[in-house]
């Protein structure tokens, strides 16, 4: 028998983006998990299925302000996969090398805000003006620091000129990473507030299909990037850091491990970079038919499915990496303590904007609805 | 400067943005940008403070609770849209779900443009909203 029900959001300190959770407790134990979701649901799906697929891109990488490269790069891999193109090999590089420092920007935005709910303010901090050297590539080669509309179908808009500017951006964030990652791994504190804290173990993380992270962080080896190696990832060697317990601890430091992989993948794609040419277009067929693309993004396995007809998208099925972790929630805070909420919450990254689904609450009742009874009974 | 004899404290509220606007706002705190300069304070809950800050659209069933958050402000109080999504929709004003834009669920004193806009120029907003409390 639960004693209290908590209301936990949507407004709440600790977590920025809204949803809801209704945390059954007993005690300070949570003995349940209700999440209310549909704050942020923009109806994304359904606003694709008007674009035409030039448009769209743009759409696609607005779908969440944190990863957007990667569902930016998700479209143009399912829409180069229904025109069987590859881009030439110099823009799969520089496509490798801006989906890297995407990771880098969002694992250490993410790590900042871990540190941020156990009250480490001083590293949020820190890791925060790290992330600045990165935005500064991003702004200085796509113009703006979020959402940089890299990508076109078949090429990227822009060449980038000096290498040793990224070369040199890149490593200056390596010496503070390094000391505040020997920081989080001695100290007790962190150490208190981390281990054993929501923990899933391998079995748990393959039923429920974990993605990204969280399922590396209990031994899983999911990597898309090494499992159907995409643009340039075949030809780039890397690691993927796994860890074995399962719980947010592990989530961090594999997290934390990723950026120094990153760091080594942007070295290489530097290096061996081809000087050719960056076409203008080289689209010589519009896609037709249906296609798919998945990819790594910092959150995990990123999926979009697209059914394209005389250049207009007529069905779009997005699967982004939080909608397949947030299930897991559940299990991972059942038996924690009402204190390590925010933490767990934290520790899977969630990206409450890309996985948003809909549920229509009526006063107290909420139906949840499959896509043809939602047509039939509030878009007619 | 003359505007500093106020330090106005700013909360955001995410009304079904993607992220991008409220990653802006937060890199306002951060040490590039400290908008503590400006005697600005963050604070957690808009009960405590003076200026609100929505990101997002407003879909139906944040603009209920974006309303009563507002509500609860004390006055005076101000607020900012931040975005092109918060001032018109932006690229989602088609969508099913859509309930804005932010003015039409609560009045807004300023209004900061872009997708997403440079924290430079969220701070512009600040700044101008402090001119207006003279
Ligand atoms: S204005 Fe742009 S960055 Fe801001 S919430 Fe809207 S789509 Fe995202």
């Amino acid at each position: 028998m639960s004693d209290y029900l908590v209301p936990f959001g949507p407004q709440h300190p600790a977590i920025k983006e809204p949803i809801s959770l209704r945390l059954k407790l007993s005690g300070s134990t949570v003995e349940g998990v209700d999440a209310q979701l549909g704050y942020i649901h923009r109806g994304v799906e359904k606003i694709f299925e008007r674009e035409n697929i030039n448009n769209a891109l743009y759409l696609a990488e607005r779908i969440c302000g944190i990863c957007s490269y990667a569902h930016a790069s998700a479209y143009t891999r399912a829409m180069e996969s229904m025109m069987h193109i590859r881009a030439p090999p110099r823009v799969q590089y520089l496509r490798t090398m801006f989906a890297e420092l995407e990771r880098l920007h969002s694992h250490l935005l993410w790590a900042g805000f871990m540190c941020h709910e156990i009250g480490f303010e001083t590293l949020f901090q820190l890791f925060w003006r790290e992330r600045e050297q990165i935005l500064d590539v991003f702004e200085r080669y796509t113009g703006n620091r979020v959402h940089h509309s890299y990508n076109k179908l078949g090429t990227v808009r822009y060449d980038i000129e000096d290498e040793d500017y990224i070369r040199e951006q890149v490593h200056s964030i390596l010496p503070t990473v390094k000391s505040l990652r020997s920081e989080i791994k001695g100290n007790g504190v962190v150490a208190a507030r981390f281990k054993k804290v929501g923990p899933v173990t391998h079995k748990q993380a393959i039923e429920y299909c974990l993605v990204g992270p969280p399922a590396r962080a209990c031994g899983v080896k999911n990597d898309i990037r090494k499992l159907d190696p995409y643009e340039a990832y075949g030809k780039t060697k890397f690691k993927q850091p796994i860890y074995k317990s399962g719980d947010s601890y592990a989530r961090t430091m594999v997290r934390l491990d990723e950026i120094f992989e990153s760091v080594k993948i942007i070295d290489q794609c530097l290096r061996d970079m081809p000087a050719t040419k960056v076409p203008k277009h080289s689209l010589k067929a519009l896609p037709q038919g249906e296609g798919y693309g998945r990819v790594e993004a910092p959150r995990g396995e990123n999926f979009h499915y697209y059914i394209v007809k005389d250049s207009k998208i007529t069905r779009a099925k997005i699967r982004p990496p939080t909608l397949a972790v947030f299930p897991a929630l559940e299990t991972m805070m059942l038996g924690a303590h009402v204190g390590d909420v925010p933490v767990i919450v934290a520790s899977i990254d969630p990206c409450i904007g890309c996985m948003e689904r809909i549920t229509v609450t009526k006063g107290r009742r909420t139906e949840t609805l499959t896509e043809q009874e939602f047509r039939r009974k509030y878009c007619g | 400067m003359a505007l500093m004899k106020k330090s106005p404290w700013v909360a955001v509220y995410n009304a079904s943005s993607c992220n991008g606007c409220d990653l802006e706002v937060l890199a306002m705190l951060t040490p590039r940008y400290d908008i503590e300069r400006f005697g600005c304070l963050w604070r957690d809950s808009p009960r405590h403070a003076d200026i609100l800050l929505v990101t997002g659209i407003g879909t139906k069933q944040s603009a209920k609770r974006l309303k009563r958050i507002y509500d609860q402000m004390a006055s005076p109080k101000y607020v900012i849209a931040v975005g092109s999504c918060a001032i018109s929709g932006g690229v989602f004003k088609e969508g099913h779900n859509f309930a804005g834009p932010i003015d039409k669920i609560i009045p807004v004193d300023a209004y900061v443009p872009g997708c997403p806009p440079r924290p430079e120029s969220i701070i512009l907003g600040v700044v101008k909203v402090l001119e207006k409390m003279k």
